[in-house]
């Protein structure tokens, strides 16, 4: 059952709800819609923003479809069934620049990019965030499943209390600065509350499928959008083995993902046995343009580069410490020791036990090893030298 | 809730009182459908007829000449199918616009006001091609509310064989439209920004020329618009007319003087506030402007959360607001993001029917503007 006093003290905001204007950013999906309804039930003056961040129309290759596609509307028709304002902010150009372009270039290096992470840093926790404060609002709210709270007057993050639905993966970048403007209503709630939350408020996003892809890749299928993207710059090349034998040809190695096994194109190996007949992607080199497959235990990673960190805690004093740490949103965390560069900007971490398939561009997120759902921090990983490293060495 | 300022009469009119007591008239007279031949059919016909007239009266002109529309946006784009070289000036409304698909596009002084020389130029090269040629120009900008040489416009294009085609949608009820007096070919008009429905337009013409339809089917308008009537719209559109028409000439005095009321506390409070077209021939309900270092969507959505409804460049139907091209093409590239529109009642008789704007949340407005 939900509780609307929790969430009204949850929302953290002295006085009356009344008295505090809270911006809601509504995707048009089911869980900001009910972000915004619960505001609205515990009598918070709310007021619905929605981004527009790139032509749908253009996206889904669709002539005559609407440059804002049905998410827009829904958020609309949420917003006029809860009674609030809501408002379109056109952030095409931007989101163009600081994240699909990012997400392209991300993965002409090789590496495999989390733009919606790029999305909340640029463009939600920025922009928006800005406007929200401009129309004098006293917070501002999202739909994410994690949870702030707050000891002795500093807010800090947590996960969701719903584990198959924690977002905290996502926001690791959110800075203790946005951290005291943001608010996340749904993070005490499971995803059924929420459904049910939407049911009572006969929205009509209630029964809306959960979104899994990327917004702007449509179907999931990110090799296309790219080769639109970036025409000319995808080129075909070798798939080797760990001996620089050529097995197979690719078309582009942002087709690949190190750790990925199924769909390589070249079959196992038939002269190994068991366990080393599979295959997988193990290293991608950009300046070959070579990709090289071998058996898992070439993945094995025990050290990875961490950069652009943020740091929701204080470690002016503390340089070396464990920590849980996630490296894919859908993995378990692991533990690890991490060691912080004095400028706190990168760091190092640790596998207390080595890890398979780390790639770069993914985010590395710290947690309490002590209190597991406490966010710490995070970065993007820069570096994550498997055994593959290795071969390239003495084949150089 | 607080009270609702609305100033975007250029977005659209409500609906005048006399056009609501006509609509529920005409639903209580019976089903009307104008093709049929019976008694329903022969009153659903007289509706029409004389909103026919009513609006040829408010424009002069014959009403054998008025085909009604879905939109004045049907209506051009309608038009527009007729013609392979359209030239049209940079500050028309999107209708033209994207309908015309023109690559010749005259530009306006930073006044807002269109470039004859530039058209006459224009003309002179392309009547070489021996090409069916329309030229398109608004008569008032619906942005900065700017009224164009339509005059001129008709002289220079007529010096050399072209038709014209002129949209009248914010000219209407603002400006007196005489048809006899000036030779259009052609004239687009919108019934709701009189205070009619939305969903009715019209194309004015005149019938010597042959133009291809663009909705075929029943017949309905001469063939010239098939699909059964929209007899609430027509009726409405009329009656809007007639209440127009029948007002006094000369009639926005009260407007302008709230308008330019409101432009003088505005200059006082926010010297920084740029007016666009201040220095043309406006009409006088219209006030285009933009802070410097305000962007138009946070100016109107900071308005709209303080119950003044204004808008802002030209939004699409998501709802996502746009560049203003109007302001670009007049040469402010770097404020086109930035103009918020401010509309008046088109004139007097529209303003003494709605609750009066007052200057004392004039005041309130343009204190508000001056602290976003």
């Amino acid at each position: 059952m939900i509780n609307i006093n929790q969430i009204i003290k949850e929302m953290d905001l002295d006085g009356d709800p009344s008295n505090h204007r809270v911006v809601v950013a509504m995707s048009g999906g089911v869980d900001s819609s009910v972000t915004a309804a619960l505001l609205v039930e515990a009598g918070f003056e709310v007021v619905g923003l929605t981004m527009q961040l790139y032509d749908y129309g253009k996206a889904l290759q669709k002539k005559g479809a609407c440059c804002a596609g049905s998410d827009i509307n829904d958020a609309r028709v949420v917003s006029s069934k809860l009674g609030i304002p809501h408002y379109v902010l056109n952030y095409e150009s931007i989101f163009q620049n600081q994240v699909i372009n990012d997400f392209a270039d991300s993965y002409l290096r090789g590496e495999t990019p989390i733009p919606c992470v790029r999305c909340n840093q640029t463009v939600k926790f920025t922009d928006m965030f800005d406007r929200a404060k401009n129309l004098g609002a006293s917070a501002m709210a999202t739909g994410h499943y994690i949870r702030r709270k707050t000891k002795l007057g500093y807010p800090s993050l947590h996960t969701g209390i719903d584990p198959s639905k924690d977002q905290s993966y996502f926001l690791f970048a959110t800075t203790k600065n946005q951290l005291e403007f943001v608010r996340f209503p749904l993070g005490s709630l499971t995803k059924n509350e929420t459904r049910s939350v939407a049911k009572r408020h006969g929205l009509n996003v209630a029964n809306k499928p959960d979104s899994q892809d990327i917004c702007f890749v449509p179907e999931g299928n990110y090799a296309e959008v790219l080769r639109k993207l970036r025409p000319g710059s995808i080129e075909a090349g070798n798939i080797i083995d760990v001996n620089g034998n050529v097995l197979g040809k690719h078309n582009g190695i942002i087709d690949f993902t190190i750790g990925q096994r199924k769909g390589i194109g070249v079959g196992g190996r038939k002269d190994v046995d068991d366990n080393n007949s599979i295959l997988y992607v193990i290293s991608l080199d950009i300046e070959k343009n070579n990709v090289m497959v071998g058996p898992k235990e070439f993945l094995s990673c025990n050290k990875i580069k961490i950069s652009d960190c943020n740091w929701l805690i204080d470690i002016k004093n503390i340089t070396e410490f464990s920590v849980l740490v996630k490296l894919r949103n859908s993995s378990q965390p692991v533990i690890g020791t991490i060691k912080v560069n004095f400028d706190n900007s990168f760091a190092y971490l640790t596998f207390e036990k080595p890890q398979f398939g780390v790639s770069t561009g993914q985010a590395a997120v710290f947690y309490n090893i002590r209190e597991s759902s406490h966010i710490l921090g995070g970065g993007w990983i820069t570096e994550a030298p498997n055994k593959s490293a290795e071969i390239k060495l003495n084949n150089a | 809730m607080k009270k609702q300022i609305y100033l975007d009469y250029n977005a659209t009119v409500p609906l005048l009182k006399e056009v609501k007591k006509s609509l529920i008239d005409s639903m209580y007279i019976g089903p009307l459908n104008a093709s049929s031949i019976h008694y329903y059919g022969r009153k659903g016909k007289y509706i029409i007829d004389i909103a026919r007239e009513n609006i040829s009266k408010l424009i002069n002109t014959n009403k054998n000449n008025i085909i009604f529309t879905g939109s004045a946006t049907e209506a051009i784009n309608m038009l527009f199918r007729n013609f392979d070289t359209i030239v049209v000036s940079s500050i028309e409304h999107l209708a033209v616009l994207s309908s015309s698909r023109s690559d010749h596009i005259i530009p306006v002084n930073q006044d807002g006001i269109v470039d004859l020389n530039i058209l006459e130029l224009y003309l002179k090269k392309l009547i070489k091609s021996n090409k069916k040629i329309l030229v398109s120009v608004m008569w008032v900008n619906n942005e900065t509310g700017v009224i164009q040489p339509i005059k001129d416009v008709v002289e220079i294009a007529k010096k050399y064989g072209c038709l014209v085609h002129c949209d009248a949608a914010q000219a209407l009820g603002k400006v007196k439209i005489n048809l006899e007096e000036i030779e259009l070919d052609f004239l687009t008009l919108s019934g709701h920004k009189i205070g009619a429905p939305t969903g009715i337009g019209a194309l004015v013409y005149n019938n010597d020329i042959n133009l291809t339809p663009l909705i075929l089917g029943g017949g309905q308008e001469k063939g010239m618009r098939a699909g059964t009537e929209n007899i609430l719209g027509i009726r409405g559109f009329g009656e809007a007319s007639k209440f127009v028409n029948n007002s006094k000439e000369n009639n926005c005095s009260k407007v302008k003087f709230l308008r330019d009321y409101f432009q003088k506390i505005i200059k006082n409070l926010s010297p920084e506030t740029i007016i666009f077209g201040e220095k043309a021939n406006r009409v006088s309900n219209t006030l285009l402007m933009a802070h410097p270092n305000i962007s138009g969507d946070l100016a109107l959505m900071k308005l709209d959360l303080e119950s003044f409804s204004v808008s802002s460049g030209s939004a699409c139907s998501s709802g996502k607001i746009a560049k203003s091209h109007v302001v670009s093409a007049m040469g402010y590239d770097n404020l086109a993001s930035n103009s918020v529109r401010f509309s008046f009642p088109p004139n007097d008789a529209i303003l003494n029917s709605e609750n009066l704007i007052t200057k004392k949340e004039l005041d309130r407005l343009a204190h508000y503007w001056s602290n976003l």
